[in-house]
């Protein structure tokens, strides 16, 4: 048992405790823990990206598309834990984005602090805040709690814009080096990376299936010895840190932010999109969260832009993103990670049957 | 006292407005069991459609709101019916997402309609009653008062047909189990289908009330006036009808008052303008706050009733 959990936690643990028969199973071992795939997955992208754009395969505006979805994705990560996991709902996203960028532009950009403690600073408010939020989700639930985050999040706006209404970080040395906005991506995907695995491990974690426990039903979770305030507690924690974070980064890339404004990060358009993203994407799959963000912040940039017919009209994309979200809603509620796993399913049958039509049914 | 008249005055329009808002939150809270975040975009699709015809077609203001209603009812109804019953899954939360949905969807549908977004705003009647009291010359905008009647109407309205008429009945069981009202003899369907048709009229009548005698309409320019109604059906309770309206009546009134209690009690109390402009400034922020507050001691709402869950 001891050995099964070890295995699922830590990155090479296989080597350490079962020998492998032959080297292929080893490897095919280390290829199947799906903590590389995540590291396989950020070094990919920043390569690939790097090289393209670099070789003028790619245009520029792609670094924009990627990084602002990798930045968003942080958030919606979180969110997906949330609602995915434990079955709660919030659209204070906006607003806990907002703790992210004021902690940056106070701690690091005014004072002269480095970023590594601007982060932390937001981690630390976010976590006040998760656990505010937490309490309240204890006496109120499903659409009413989705309301007050809503409220919530309205608050911080009104503070954020009571504060500084604009906020400019200008350029931020982080190791030493000022960055230049596309090398913002060498900070953004590996926190995103790091941020997957760490919630890979939450979920399969003990707290992982309690939270699971809770999401199914509150009552029989209780009388399973789950405490609803530690884990509800956890989850919105988690959830405003990741959002926190993704803030950080989100003004990392951006340098500007103006918080009356209707479209800026900490607007009420945010915090529907991210849950657009984590619904489109399939709200209990991580994957799933960072392509519905991609689909919702980056396929704009990157993909729909260098197609002629899209730049002529660009209001049709916006179009497109909402009958997206409004035809997954109708017809695929686990979103397109389910898609994924129904076709899936759709080649395994036809292999079998091609199988059984060359080799007969018995050895299908 | 001529700037608190004048602080009363200033804040019957935002009470109408929000009062039918949070009626049309309502009633389709009640009867689909999800909360319309597309409100405010269909609302001000309504006044765009008013504003073109009122300025750019030279129609009279009378034709041109009731129009704009029905423009306004035809949306509503249709997400009613095409996507809410046609959707295999949908749940609450489902719902929610598909009226997000159509936020981005109609948000980008009304620049490619209504080619010019600068508009004129519709005008009611234009011209002030001015009167003085004190030294303090106070203004009436003649708009506002049409607002308020036309509110008053609507409302008393709906609430006599709720309370009395054989729809109302069918909208109550509605609410309170779809399922039992189905098998009861009640055409659900077409209940909710008819409440989506009312909270989108009420929608548009609340944007031309708001864009009447302002300067300019935007696509987003309800929204702000959908989340005051979500909080006032989430502070007055949604079990029933009159708590949000009576909630959404007061928000507007209170926050307005707190800027009078900055600006006009502390400033001459303390003659500290600074003081007082900055109580002002967190106005909406108090609010807010003591709605949370609110929330957290009457999870139920203020007018609410306790519903005994089984496990």
């Amino acid at each position: 048992m001891k050995k099964n959990l070890l295995n699922k936690y830590s990155l090479f643990a296989q080597d350490t405790f079962v020998q492998p028969q032959s080297k292929m199973i080893g490897i095919k071992k280390a290829a199947s823990n799906p903590i590389l795939h995540y590291i396989i997955f950020g070094v990919i992208i920043m390569v690939v990206l790097y090289m393209a754009v670099q070789l003028k395969v790619l245009p520029y505006s792609w670094y924009g598309g990627i990084i602002y979805t990798a930045a968003y994705s942080i958030s919606s990560i979180g969110f997906c834990l949330l609602m995915g996991y434990s079955g709660l709902a919030s659209l204070g996203t906006g607003g806990f984005i907002g703790i992210g960028c004021y902690a940056v532009y106070y701690v690091t950009a005014l004072s002269g602090l480095p970023f590594i403690v601007s982060v932390i600073a937001a981690i630390v408010i976010a976590a006040v805040i998760g656990v505010i939020v937490g309490f309240i989700s204890l006496r109120i639930e499903s659409i009413y709690l989705v309301i007050l985050t809503l409220g919530l999040s309205e608050i911080l706006r009104n503070i954020y814009m009571s504060l500084s209404d604009s906020i400019n970080i200008g350029t931020i040395k982080i190791f030493g080096s000022a960055l230049k906005t596309a090398d913002v991506m060498y900070v953004i995907i590996p926190v995103l990376i790091i941020i997957m695995i760490i919630t890979h491990n939450i979920i399969v974690s003990p707290t992982g299936r309690a939270m699971l426990a809770m999401k199914n039903s509150t009552a029989a979770a209780q009388a399973m010895g789950i405490s609803l305030l530690k884990y509800r507690l956890m989850a919105f924690i988690i959830c405003t840190i990741y959002a926190a974070i993704s803030g950080s980064m989100l003004i990392l890339r951006s340098g500007a932010a103006t918080a009356s404004s209707g479209t800026s990060f900490y607007a009420l358009i945010t915090s529907l999109n991210i849950l657009a993203a984590v619904i489109i994407g399939g709200y209990k799959s991580i994957w799933g969260a960072v392509f519905g963000t991609f689909v919702m912040y980056g396929l704009n940039s990157t993909i729909l832009q260098s197609i002629p017919f899209f730049t002529e009209n660009p209001a049709l994309i916006t179009i497109i993103s909402g009958v997206l979200v409004i035809v997954v809603v109708m017809f695929y509620p686990g979103g397109l990670a389910q898609l994924l796993q129904n076709l899936k399913f759709t080649f395994a049958k036809w292999k079998k049957k091609i199988r059984e039509d060359k080799y007969g049914k018995d050895i299908g | 006292m001529g700037y608190f008249l004048d602080t009363l005055i200033d804040s019957s329009m935002p009470m109408c407005v929000t009062a039918l808002v949070t009626m049309a939150i309502t009633l389709i809270f009640k009867t689909s069991f999800t909360t319309n975040f597309a409100q405010g975009v269909i609302s001000a699709f309504g006044a765009y459609v008013a504003s073109t015809l009122f300025a750019k077609m030279g129609m009279p203001v009378f034709v041109a709101v009731p129009i704009s209603v029905i423009a306004s009812m035809t949306i509503a109804v249709l997400v009613d019916v095409v996507l809410f019953r046609k959707g295999r899954y949908v749940n609450a939360i489902g719902k929610q997402i598909i009226t997000m949905g159509l936020i981005s969807v109609i948000v980008s549908v009304i620049p490619l309609i209504f080619t010019d977004l600068s508009y004129q705003a519709i005008n009611f009647i234009s011209g002030n009653f001015t009167f003085y009291v004190g030294d303090y010359n106070v203004t009436f905008s003649k708009n506002a008062l049409v607002g308020i009647i036309i509110t008053v109407i609507v409302l008393v309205l709906l609430f006599v047909l709720l309370r009395y008429s054989k729809w109302g009945l069918s909208v109550r069981a509605t609410a309170s189990n779809e399922y039992v009202a189905g098998m009861m003899g009640v055409n659900t369907h077409v209940v909710t289908a008819v409440s989506w048709g009312i909270a989108g009229a009420l929608g548009a009548l609340a944007a031309c009330l708001n864009s009447a005698g302002n300067a300019e309409i935007g696509v987003y320019f309800m929204t702000e006036y959908q989340v005051t109604a979500f909080l006032a059906g989430i502070v007055g309770g949604f079990a029933t009808f009159h708590g949000p309206v009576i909630i959404a009546l007061c928000i507007p009134l209170m926050t307005n008052l707190i800027s009078w209690f900055g600006n006009g009690v502390i400033s001459s109390i303390t003659g500290d303008m600074q003081l007082g402009a900055s109580i002002a400034n967190w106005s909406t922020t108090i609010i807010y706050v003591i709605a949370l507050i609110i929330i957290f001691f009457k999870p139920n709402g203020l007018f609410g009733k306790k519903v005994e869950k089984k496990v």
